[in-house]
């Protein structure tokens, strides 16, 4: 190699430097973006077919002219688009740029437009050869692209040899031009490879950091506003998205007021405090994201000049039919810019938040229908049974004080059991002695129309079971079961242990059970589905009923006695 | 002196009631009844000039023992009731009396007041002014539409309902009320029936359930015999059967 070969070579890397600067200038774009992957989608064929036709052609255009020819890297074009775009595309490329070189003349135009289809399409017979084998990770590897360019330019010095002539002008050529284009289209080749590689990897880690870092915010935000949307849940909300975006400052709002804010500025940003910032009125009101960068629209604090917050995210809350409900706000000092991670990362959360605020509401308000359910149990005892127990006392006041002393009593018991029970769980014996108080008012309002048979054993007196689970079984009993016998009624309380579980069995000998459809199950309706919804399907309260003779109602329970 | 029966499933609130009624010294109570298949009979036994009734009772409660009444020959009713929203707001929009239990005194006699007073117009000047005043409504208005047809069988208490019934005969026992195999005799009268039930007269004695026909044998004479559902046979008199035809829209 003589010293004007060697600055051949020398003058063929400078063009190869802006031609590569170029290549790496387009990969910072989304232009880039279909190269990084194999796909059939034709739009990124399209996309892969027109930037890799600019390099083809570009590649002629930093070429050096010599003796009527021109050395160029063109081929990095061609066979980088049928490495990545396969067959077809390679071929479009190959021919496209081969045109263009041929429009240039010379004596090698029309060698140089062969040798421009062929190495398009040798690069796309490699694409398919590792598509068929499924090797797409040997597709983007630097060498084996530097390989193939490189027998791509001795398929082109083989033909410009065949097809130029004078064959005396063709070989003084390729004697001048084949080491420097050799080694420029070979390496050219690879860094471009290099350079979409890079780009893959780039896109890769950013994906995969964003997806941990949402996935973490996800699963430490989980079910903290469930319990509400108040000043407390807001202010652990805060904290977690503070700890977990590194944003200067997190602040969540509602309508109306501050709620939390953890960050810079937390010393005059107060929760409880009104609503001041016009960006968070815009979100509010409009019900859409508000950027305030800084720059092109302005943010600064309006609480306090010295204030250290430069730019700031507002995003809406949206509850129920997507009316704002809040705003949640991600704040960066001055001098720092918002990543647009960051800020894409915001508007999750937005969503994240919207959906537990919906959910706790709905929990809330499947907490308060429970509780109403309760009341209305309580209520359900009252007016009638009240009302007949005190006219009962009144006649008994003036036969038998002394029994009506005894009345008073167990009223008060009934009464104090009926309103006492916050706490849901209560002993067997608790709930009996609930029991026995309703009854002994009612045998003294039916008198010998109503005995009453207990068969408890006292070993099971201390089981657990849901407060209100006995009591509104055995009321159903005497109101549509014995109360409604021309002839006297007999009630009969049980408790056993079958299997592993408790059974309570309330029947009365009226047989008078309707199978529901109106308001007289309402009661047993109830314990039933608390029983279901605290233990589980498989207990809960079943009817048997043979008409005219017996109703039967059997509650199962878990089984779980205290032994102390 | 007027005359009382009290009505109430629950004995104490019966015993208070009297011991208050008695205490007044203007009622003469004539007797107690547990449930409204005893009243029945009694009601129609002693005529009482009014009727103590609880509302809530086994079986037959205090308004459908109201619609079971011959509504020619209905006593004055105070309906005495511990709670019932619905039926107080009933009482009070057809001026209707009724007393809450435990009954106070005072507004017991007051009651009373009204009834004596209402007693000496009667026979004075029938249908007066003062329409209404407490009390001075028709029970017939609240009265619950008639379900069943109480009736004593075998030893046994029977309450077949109205759907089931063939045919009412009535004959010197009383009313037989006949339903499939089932049969009892009950306290309602035949016109209280045909008034309530939408059941046919076919004969003098016969009341016929038209749910229940099979099919109707045209005999000589204008004469007439219905089979009925459950394979009983009714007759049908001259004067009833071209009624009887014009109600089932036979030509």
């Amino acid at each position: 190699m003589g010293m004007e070969q060697l600055s051949l070579v020398i003058s063929l890397f400078q063009q190869l430097c802006v031609y590569l600067v170029i290549a790496w200038l387009l990969s910072k774009t989304p232009l880039f973006m279909p190269l990084t992957q194999v796909t059939l989608s034709l739009p990124h064929k399209l996309v892969c077919y027109l930037i890799f036709s600019t390099f083809c052609i570009l590649g002629t255009y930093f070429g050096l002219r010599i003796e009527n020819s021109i050395a160029n890297t063109r081929a990095i074009g061609a066979v980088l688009g049928g490495i990545v775009g396969g067959p077809a595309v390679g071929l479009l490329v190959g021919l496209t740029g081969g045109l263009h070189r041929y429009s240039l003349g010379g004596f090698t135009a029309l060698a140089c437009m062969f040798s421009t289809v062929a190495e398009g399409l040798l690069g796309g017979l490699v694409h398919r050869h590792f598509v068929a084998r499924r090797r797409l990770d040997r597709l983007f590897n630097p060498w084996m692209v530097a390989a193939v360019a490189f027998v791509a330019e001795l398929l082109q010095m083989s033909i410009i040899l065949l097809v130029a002539r004078p064959l005396a002008d063709a070989w003084h050529l390729v004697q001048n031009i084949a080491a420097p284009m050799l080694v420029a289209n070979t390496l050219g080749a690879a860094m471009f490879m290099g350079m979409i590689l890079d780009r893959r990897a780039m896109l890769e880690k950013y994906s995969v950091a964003f997806s941990a870092r949402a996935l973490k915010i996800a699963e430490r935000a989980m079910g903290v506003l469930d319990q509400g949307f108040t000043q407390q849940t807001c202010g652990q909300m805060a904290r977690i998205l503070y700890e977990e975006t590194g944003v200067g400052a997190v602040a969540i709002t509602d309508c109306h007021q501050l709620l939390a804010f953890i960050g810079i500025g937390e010393d005059h940003h107060l929760p409880g405090t009104p609503i001041t910032s016009p960006h968070t009125f815009a979100a509010i009101s409009r019900n859409e994201v508000v950027y305030a960068d800084g720059n092109l629209i302005p943010y600064s604090c309006t609480l306090h000049p010295g204030c250290k917050l430069g730019s700031s995210l507002v995003i809406p809350l949206r509850g129920e039919e997507g009316q704002v409900v809040g705003t949640i706000k991600l704040y960066e000092p001055k001098r720092k810019l918002f990543s647009s991670m960051n800020r894409t990362l915001g508007e999750g959360i937005a969503r994240l938040l919207s959906g537990q605020i919906l959910s706790g509401k709905y929990n809330e308000q499947k907490r308060l229908l429970a509780q109403g359910e309760i009341k209305l149990l309580q209520a359900q005892i009252n007016p009638h049974f009240l009302f007949n127990a005190l006219n009962t006392l009144s006649a008994v006041i003036r036969r038998d004080p002394e029994q009506a002393r005894t009345l008073v009593q167990h009223l008060s018991t009934f009464f104090r059991k009926n309103l006492k029970r916050q706490s849901d769980e209560v002993s067997l014996r608790d709930e009996l002695e609930h029991v026995q108080a309703y009854l002994q008012i009612e045998q003294a309002r039916f008198a010998d129309h109503l005995s009453v048979q207990w068969q408890i054993p006292e070993a099971l007196l201390e089981c657990r079971l849901l407060a209100f689970s006995l009591q509104p079984v055995v009321e159903n009993a005497i109101k549509h079961g014995i109360s409604q016998m021309l002839e006297p009624g007999c009630l009969t309380l049980a408790a056993e242990v079958r299997e592993d579980y408790l059974q309570l069995v309330v029947s009365d000998n009226a047989g008078l059970y309707q199978p529901p459809a109106d308001k007289c199950g309402l009661g047993m309706n109830i314990v039933d589905r608390r029983i279901k919804a605290r233990y589980g399907e498989q207990y809960g309260v079943r009817v048997e009923c043979e008409p005219g003779l017996l109703t039967r109602v059997i509650i199962s329970l878990p089984l779980t006695e205290v032994l102390c | 002196m007027l005359t009382a029966l009290i009505v109430d499933d629950e004995p104490l609130a019966r015993e208070e009631l009297r011991l208050l009624l008695q205490a007044s010294g203007c009622i003469a109570v004539l007797g107690e009844c547990a449930h409204a298949l005893e009243a029945l009979p009694a009601i129609h036994r002693l005529k009482p000039d009014i009727l103590f009734l609880d509302i809530q009772m086994p079986r037959i409660s205090g308004l459908e023992l109201v619609g079971m009444l011959d509504p020619q020959a209905l006593p004055h009713i105070v309906f005495v009731t511990a709670f019932d929203e619905y039926a107080l707001r009933a009482f009070e929009e057809h001026a209707l009396d009724y007393l809450l239990k435990p009954v106070d005194p005072a507004r017991l006699q007051r009651t009373l007041d009204r009834l004596l007073l209402l007693a000496r117009r009667e026979v004075m000047v029938p249908d007066s002014e003062g329409a209404a005043a407490p009390g001075s409504g028709d029970p017939g208005l609240v009265a619950a539409p008639l379900r069943t047809i109480p009736c004593i069988g075998h030893n046994r208490i029977l309450l077949l309902p109205l759907a089931e019934v063939e045919y009412v005969h009535s004959d010197l026992t009383g009313n037989r009320v006949v339903a499939g195999e089932r049969q009892g005799t009950t306290e309602l009268t035949l016109r209280t029936l045909e008034e309530k039930s939408g059941f046919l007269r076919c004969h003098r004695q016969y009341l016929l359930n038209p749910a229940q026909i099979r099919e109707i044998l045209l005999l000589e004479g204008g004469l007439a015999e219905v089979v009925t559902c459950g394979g009983h046979k009714v007759p049908v008199s001259r004067r009833y059967l071209r009624p009887l035809k014009d109600q089932l829209a036979i030509p």
